[in-house]
């Protein structure tokens, strides 16, 4: 009997998930996972993965191709460039931005002088980052259905109430012209993130996020984060950070913080 | 040859991985153009009789790269006050991370490092096997799997979410 247990490997998890191992290597996980909870979920969870990757995404393969990419013999560069030189340098930016950053506590020693403080990462930089790539996430998908109506704003702050289990109404930022448009609740570093996104008559986005912190704190300073095009200022405020993003001139950006901070303070409770 | 018919083949696998990659549709497709004019400028340095589909990923996985490198610009912190406050003594959650309601798996993704997610998408929606993404991405195997055991381990625990049971504040 050679019924032995046999050393299963990081790397033959992911091989049985993705079916690269052999027939018998697979078998020898296989009771290794029967032994094991733990592994058992884990693997399940790298299962659901995969799924959940098609189910999210081989839509598009059914989609119609755009003509732009169908016609590529004509004029090829016409419509070029529109959308990266911003847009994707934006989103490059912070991808990179967020794999550096968090968890390393690294920041720029190079970018110290008198006049630029860099300070060093800590949670509510990270908030910083959260916040500025959620804004990028989804300032194209304000429209989406998730977005809500004026007369359906009162179905909506009730839903992210429920989500959060205790009562919160977003700050109006309308006479600075900017409407409501929607939020999610978004998973964050510290626990349960709300982002809330205003767009103004010209189609400017700003996005809000609240976000709980473990540890409270006296009300800060606000600070500015810059990434790129993207502005956020963000502040802590007892138990609970605050991030204004947007690409948006910055002494706009600024009334507005002081604007949700102001709403904030007059209205809390304490 | 002119491989210009056999392109359109992979356009909507292109377009699918370039989706889950950069979440915006308008960017997604951009990736997938820059790609395929590419593909067209080199035609001749491909060979034929070779797998076109991993010669594309590749090329679009170069286009990918270049287009963060250029961005790499890091952003930086600014005290907009003085009076900069104890902000270390925050300390990072411990934990606390139970199953969330309203899971988003674009947003997911899109936390993930470009070169872990590129990996986990490569092997778990494109099924490319191991060799192949590592040919694609031009990285030993075990650079591969490494990648892939990070990324889908914090791909895992990012989907696991936060107790929305957390109390947000009163914002009246």
């Amino acid at each position: 009997m050679s019924e032995q247990p046999t050393a299963i490997s990081e790397e033959d998890i992911h091989a049985y998930v993705d079916g690269a191992l052999s027939s018998e290597r697979r078998e020898q996980v296989e009771r290794a996972i029967e032994l094991n909870p733990a592994l058992a979920a884990r693997v399940s969870d790298y299962f659901s993965l995969n799924n959940m990757f098609h189910e999210r995404y081989d839509r598009v393969l059914n989609e119609p191709i755009p003509p732009r990419l169908r016609a590529l013999e004509n004029k090829r560069r016409a419509w070029g460039g529109a959308n990266w030189p911003q847009f994707a340098a934006l989103a490059a930016t912070l991808v990179l931005g967020i794999g550096i950053g968090v968890g390393t506590g690294s920041y720029l020693p190079w970018a110290n002088s008198s006049r630029v403080d860099t300070v060093a990462a800590d949670t509510s930089e990270t908030m910083a980052r959260e916040a500025a790539l959620a804004h990028v996430v989804y300032m194209p998908t304000v429209d989406r259905p998730s977005e809500i109506g004026k007369d359906r704003e009162h179905d909506f702050v009730q839903y992210l109430s429920n989500k959060l289990g205790t009562d919160v109404h977003p700050p109006m930022l309308t006479k600075s012209g900017f409407q409501l448009m929607g939020g999610r609740i978004l998973p964050g570093e510290d626990g349960p993130m709300a982002q809330f996104m205003y767009r103004d008559a010209k189609g400017e986005r700003v996005t809000l996020c609240i976000s709980q912190r473990k540890t409270s704190a006296n009300t800060t300073a606000f600070k500015l984060y810059q990434d790129g095009p993207v502005s956020v200022f963000y502040w802590v405020d007892g138990a609970f950070g605050y991030a204004v993003s947007g690409g948006i001139d910055r002494k706009v950006m600024l009334e507005l913080a002081h604007d949700v901070h102001a709403q904030l303070t007059e209205t809390a409770p304490g | 040859m002119d491989i210009r018919n056999d392109l359109m083949e992979h356009v909507p696998r292109l377009r699918r991985y370039a989706r889950a990659l950069l979440t915006n549709r308008e960017l997604a497709d951009d990736l997938v153009q820059d790609t395929l004019e590419r593909a067209l400028s080199r035609s001749r340095t491909f060979e034929s009789g070779t797998d076109l589909r991993a010669w594309l990923f590749t090329i679009m996985h170069n286009v990918f790269v270049n287009q963060v490198r250029k961005a790499s610009a890091r952003a930086v912190h600014v005290s907009v006050d003085d009076e900069a406050f104890g902000e270390t003594q925050l300390a990072a959650s411990g934990g606390q991370l139970h199953s969330l309601e309203v899971r988003d798996l674009d947003y997911a993704l899109q936390r993930l490092p470009a070169e872990q997610r590129e990996v986990v998408l490569l092997v778990g929606l494109e099924e490319m096997s191991y060799a192949e993404v590592a040919n694609a991405l031009s990285v030993p195997i075990g650079t591969v799997m490494s990648r892939l055991s990070r990324g889908r381990e914090r791909l895992r625990s990012l989907m696991a979410g936060a107790q929305p049971g957390a109390k947000l504040k009163v914002v009246r």
